[in-house]
């Protein structure tokens, strides 16, 4: 049953499995109303798995999940009527246009002709498509095609906006009009957003909130500021020869702690914060060892992935899509 | 937050009719905007035609095939139809495949569309195209010889037997994309059917059929679908007849429809 009281999304226990694959494996969350709440994770880790059962697409294997107050299992009708979900990929019909589109989608959610076709207006305006609107789709480039499938998603004006992937495959200028679509309508409307993403920048940027899931599993949630600080130290990243990345471990031992990174690169968390620096400088040229690059970052998201799970997710994305193509 | 309407309600008071209609709508113009799903849809059943009329047209002077007065054109102008039908009602079941594939049925699932409405749409498509189909080739034959002699009634049972042979083709397609979520499975299905009408009277009469071949003939259901049509297109509007190519043509709407429609229970089943 519905209650005012409860969360806008409320997981406990979520469980799908596929076969002999746990793909999400025990997810606990809970996304309070007006807050735009990050999952991160890289491929795989079972963000969409996640959003298609909150989104009723899925049905759970164990655990219960509510949304706008609604069960998603018990009461899916509701669930739907409540949110307004664009899913990975802009799945939008390259054949029709943007307000042709814009026009189905309100009669499909039980909004007037006259109402509907007002509001396809007010919704291409708002997301720059209005001279767009009688083109078909397939002539649309990625950026406009995500931001037509964020005004189908707003056009009953929901309390809950799943956005799954939002920019992936975008331009950076794209990415950066849709964060700030997201925003505005999130400051705006008070509208509560469930994003999933695989960039860290997007979730550092955007989320109130993060979760991080592997393999399943959530592994670290909270504010980004928190989970950063968490982290604690800096970390200095110096690429070496290949080869020599134990004995910069071992030269540095007393510098910082080891952190994971690729091959040709050692990382480490300096004890003594930024000012560590100058020691690691002293303690790898006393051992002999090359410098190639070094830089210096305070503690990101990625930090917190790498501390959480031993792996980078940063450049994972990009990898990810390159395999791909 | 103020929604622009209150969807809960338009949940459960139920739009089938009205989200049916928008579908089908959508389904319509997305046939109209792909040329390669109907020209060879109509393209392909009038070279048949053209073909086997005149290899074969020296059929009609053989006595007591066709009756006299009446071309070999107007004996294949039932097989314009249904091949028409054919490929519509196959193009519109690949459709459903086309947005499942697509990530489209996803959409439409998580909205709180009524379900039903999700295969109308997609038949009614495919129906209007079968109407349109059929309207075309009895028009563009006409000059040609290819009259009805049943006249409006009998034309308008051409109409109603392209119609729901549409909806019935078109589900059993639709039944084959929901299980497969394949356009290239469902396209797979065209060849099965065709042979089946191969092996009917619909390009050549039956009585010159000879063996296994005209036995099998004899007992293909479209045999008698397109004998009932043949029969208001070569001799006169015949009520029995006409009942008799609607019946296999709701045989088949029956078989087809419970087909589609266990097939997508089948796949939302892996939703809530």
């Amino acid at each position: 049953m519905s209650s005012s009281s409860a969360p806008p999304i409320a997981a406990h226990g979520l469980v799908r499995e596929f076969g002999d694959v746990r793909a999400v494996d025990g997810v606990d969350l809970e996304v309070a109303e007006g807050e735009i709440f990050g999952f991160l994770g890289p491929n795989g880790a079972g963000k969409s798995t996640t959003v298609r059962m909150l989104t009723t697409l899925l049905r759970p294997t164990d655990g219960t999940a509510s949304v706008a107050g609604f069960d998603v299992v018990r009461e899916p009708a509701r669930v739907r009527a409540s949110i307004g979900v664009a899913l990975q990929d802009a799945a939008i019909d390259p054949l029709m246009t943007g307000r042709e589109l814009l026009h189905l989608q309100a009669t499909l959610y039980g909004i007037g002709r006259r109402a509907g076709r007002d509001r396809s207006e007010v919704l291409l305006d708002r997301v720059g498509l209005t001279e767009a609107a009688d083109r078909l789709v397939g002539g649309y480039s990625g950026g406009m095609r995500r931001r037509l499938d964020l005004a189908l998603a707003l056009m009953h004006e929901p309390a809950v906006l799943f956005l799954d992937e939002p920019t992936t495959g975008l331009d950076p200028m794209s990415r950066l009009n849709l964060w700030g679509e997201v925003r505005r309508l999130n400051t705006e409307l008070g509208t509560t957003v469930f994003l999933t993403t695989q960039y860290l920048e997007e979730a550092d940027e955007l989320a109130h909130r993060v979760a991080i899931i592997d393999h399943g599993t959530i592994v670290r949630e909270g504010t980004p500021a928190t989970l950063k600080s968490e982290v604690g130290l800096p970390t200095l990243l110096i690429d070496v020869d290949p080869g020599d990345e134990e004995r910069t471990h071992e030269a540095l031992v007393g510098v910082g702690e080891p952190r994971p990174a690729r091959a040709g690169r050692v990382a480490v968390g300096l004890y003594a914060g930024a000012a560590g620096a100058a020691d690691a400088v002293r303690a790898l040229d006393a051992a002999g060892i090359s410098i190639h690059h070094m830089e210096l970052n305070t503690p990101s998201l990625d930090d917190v992935f790498a501390e959480a799970t031993g792996r980078r997710l940063e450049g994972a994305a990009e990898a990810a899509a390159e395999d791909a193509s | 937050m103020s929604a622009a309407v209150d969807s809960t309600a338009a949940v459960t008071s139920g739009h089938t009719f009205t989200q049916g209609v928008a579908l089908s709508h959508r389904a319509i113009l997305r046939f109209a905007r792909q040329p390669s799903s109907w020209i060879p849809a109509t393209v392909f059943p009038l070279l048949l035609v053209a073909v086997n009329s005149s290899a074969m047209g020296g059929v009609a002077s053989i006595p007591g095939v066709i009756p006299p007065g009446t071309t070999f054109l107007m004996f294949l102008l039932p097989a314009a139809i249904i091949q028409g039908v054919m490929f519509g009602g196959i193009n519109g079941g690949s459709e459903l495949a086309t947005d499942i594939q697509g990530g489209f049925f996803d959409r439409l699932v998580a909205s709180p569309v009524s379900r039903p409405a999700i295969l109308i749409g997609r038949l009614a498509g495919a129906m209007a195209f079968g109407l349109v189909q059929a309207i075309f080739f009895q028009v563009v034959l006409l000059p040609f010889g290819a009259e009805v002699r049943g006249g409006i009634p009998g034309r308008l049972v051409l109409l109603v037997v392209a119609v729901l042979l549409s909806l019935g083709l078109g589900s059993i397609a639709a039944g084959l994309a929901a299980r497969t979520g394949q356009p290239e499975a469902v396209q797979g299905f065209f060849p099965l059917i065709f042979i089946l009408l191969f092996l009917s009277s619909a390009f050549f009469p039956t009585q010159l059929m000879s063996g296994w071949y005209q036995r099998l003939a004899e007992l293909n259901p479209i045999t008698w679908m397109v004998d009932g049509m043949r029969v208001q297109v070569l001799e006169e509007f015949s009520p029995s007849a006409a009942a008799v190519s609607i019946g296999v043509c709701l045989g088949i709407c029956v078989i087809g429809m419970t087909f589609a429609t266990r097939q997508l229970q089948r796949r939302l089943a892996v939703a809530s």
